[in-house]
């Protein structure tokens, strides 16, 4: 059977928190964004 | 259009067409056609998905849509991660081992024949309705532009794409939104550097921000609420955004053929995972810069006078009517406030350089008030075209291609309409290839009686049925059959308002219980086919009552539809047993 390689990381899961991650990160700037200029 | 723009416009997509045909080289069988021998590489894989989702309509409207509404429609957007991950996990690796051609095989595994077909007829007409408007919206800018006639601009755009799919398949498709998407970020680049460059010389980049910002514009995130609590019914805010934004994406990444056909083509599970993962990091933030352009021409239109009505043909229209004084008026009304407008904006970002807050929030206000006496006029202008037979009172759609055709330089109009056109084309191709995809396969191959195979186990068995020239040829025609039914809706798209939210409450309407087929499929392994059948029947009849009789945000719709043919299904399941 084929060993799958995963890129960059050691686990499937460090992809999915990344993003997730990213996704709150995105929403914090998000936010600041529509307040700074609001 | 200048000659300049016609040359390059004709160069960009007879370029990508010939790139296509000459990538198009693959096995004359259903592997080769739809699946593009399974052999793509991650970053194909993610740029085919994004391609698939990302059509003329998203570059048409969501400027407009930010121009109208502000930007919060990103937040449409935000529940799409959290998909990408669930997909990842769950449904690629089972989709990969059983080694299908279409989503919906594995569910005539898991559950029976009949649910299979429903759901892919579900997916066909859900599909079919969407590559229509798809068609429809391209072909709005050549009848705007030339001033053809729409049904007939609709006919021959539908059948350029005919030609290019039939002879492209998957491959084709594949590679060539490989360029575009190089062609539509260039283009969609230049665009807002432009916008922002012909703001006056003493406006930058973020005093153009302040004034969208201070004209609520820049209203990224929204939380639903009024006086009253939560507003069930407002479109677009943060928990419509993450819940009704996941369902809609896990419905539509998970089991829409259109898009499952796209990183079924890839090489192995790693690269489809990584496609997919890569669609969940990169789209908010691309939603976020292509909405901000129709944030900065809203911007521009401060600095500048806006035509009272986008679409130039239904000012035309009221033109050549008994109301042509009334326009006229409204018109010069409408200058009237503009050159206040303008007076007013070149106040507020002097206040702005100096920190002078009191002017800031002075200016801030009267430009709120102004902004508030054009949507009157303009609502006013809307009134008069009601009256005449056959207007289109949404000008949404028109507002970014007005705005490029009026002030970008020679060049770059063509540039920025063949962005349009060939942002068309990767959708509607893949959506044309999957709709065909899914007749041969769930319809055609399975109840053939010269193909019947009995049970999905067979994959091996279907693998070698499929692999055939005849099959081949079929795949064509229907392509060919789907590019026509399509043509036929796109005759109808034009009384749609904003295509973009119709294309997204069309996908509402079916993606709901489509999703909690799979659902069920995939997490609740005692349900059995029966039950879940009677449960999507049931709950798709409720969905569309919902949608028809209540003011319920379409979004939720996805929510609705998926969470109660799961539940439905847990509660029939022992009932049906026993009978």
């Amino acid at each position: 059977m084929n060993q799958e390689k995963i890129p960059v990381f050691k686990k499937w899961s460090y992809w999915y928190i990344l993003v997730i991650v990213v996704l709150i990160a995105k929403i914090i700037f998000f936010s600041l964004f529509t307040k700074f200029f609001s | 259009m200048s000659q300049y723009d016609w040359l390059v416009l004709v160069l960009t997509l007879t370029g990508i067409i010939l790139y296509g045909l000459y990538k198009s080289k693959t096995t004359r069988d259903l592997d080769g056609y739809f699946l593009s021998n399974r052999s793509m590489p991650w970053y194909l894989v993610l740029l085919s998905i994004m391609g698939t989702q990302a059509s003329a309509i998203t570059f048409l409207s969501a400027p407009g849509q930010a121009f109208t509404d502000g930007m919060r429609f990103v937040q449409y957007y935000f529940g799409l991660p959290l998909a990408m991950v669930i997909i990842a996990i769950s449904f690629v690796p089972v989709f990969n081992k059983m080694r299908v051609f279409t989503a919906y095989e594995y569910l005539e595994q898991r559950f029976d024949v009949k649910t299979r077909a429903f759901t892919s007829f579900l997916f066909l007409l859900q599909r079919g309705l969407s590559t229509g408007i798809s068609i429809y919206a391209p072909s709005i800018i050549l009848s705007s532009l030339l001033g053809w006639n729409i049904y007939i601009t609709n006919i021959i755009m539908g059948g350029l794409l005919i030609i290019y799919t039939m002879s492209g398949g998957a491959k084709a498709v594949a590679y060539t939104q490989q360029l575009q998407f190089m062609i539509i970020f260039a283009g969609m680049f230049l665009a807002g550097y432009v916008v922002v460059s012909l703001l006056p010389e003493n406006v930058g980049f973020l005093d153009a921000l302040h004034v969208s910002g201070k004209l609520g514009k820049l209203n990224v995130i929204t939380t639903g609420t009024n006086e009253n609590g939560f507003n069930w019914s407002d479109r677009y805010n943060i928990w419509s955004g993450i819940i009704g934004g996941f369902f809609l994406a896990l419905s539509y990444f998970g089991t829409d053929q259109s898009q499952v056909g796209r990183y079924l083509t890839a090489k192995d599970l790693v690269q489809s995972r990584m496609g997919l993962l890569m669609n969940g990091l990169i789209k908010v933030p691309m939603q976020f810069l292509i909405l901000l352009i129709g944030a900065l021409v809203f911007t521009f239109y401060q600095f500048y006078t806006p035509p009272i009505f986008f679409n130039k043909t239904q000012i035309e229209l009221v033109e050549n009517s008994p109301y042509k004084d009334s326009l006229s008026r409204m018109q010069s009304v409408h200058e009237e406030i503009s050159a206040q407008k303008q007076t007013v904006v070149r106040e507020f970002t002097d206040a702005l350089a100096l920190k002078d807050t009191a002017t800031i929030a002075r200016t801030s206000e009267q430009l709120k008030i102004l902004n508030e006496e054009s949507e009157l006029i303009r609502s006013g202008f809307k009134n008069i075209l009601k009256s005449q037979p056959g207007a289109d009172t949404n000008d949404t759609n028109y507002i970014f291609l007005r705005f490029v055709i009026d002030y970008l330089p020679e060049g770059l109009v063509g540039l920025l309409i063949a962005v349009i056109f060939i942002a068309a084309w990767g959708s509607i191709a893949a959506a044309l290839n999957s709709l065909s995809s899914s007749t041969m396969i769930d319809f055609h191959k399975r109840f053939s009686k010269r193909n019947q195979y009995v049970g999905i186990d067979k994959a091996a068995a279907a693998d070698l049925a499929v692999s055939s020239e005849r099959d081949y040829k079929y795949s064509r025609l229907y392509t060919l059959l789907w590019g026509i039914f399509c043509i036929v809706i796109a005759q109808f798209a034009n009384r749609m308002g904003s295509l973009i939210e119709a294309v997204n409450v069309l996908g509402s309407l079916f993606y709901g219980v489509i999703l909690g087929i799979f659902l069920v499929a995939f997490y609740f392994k005692g349900v059995k086919g029966n039950a879940v059948f009677i449960a999507a029947l049931v709950m798709e009849l409720f969905v569309i009552a919902l949608f028809k009789w209540s003011t319920l945000g379409f979004l939720w719709l996805n929510a609705v539809g998926a969470l109660g043919v799961v539940i439905l299904a847990l509660i029939l399941e022992p009932i049906v047993r026993k009978k």
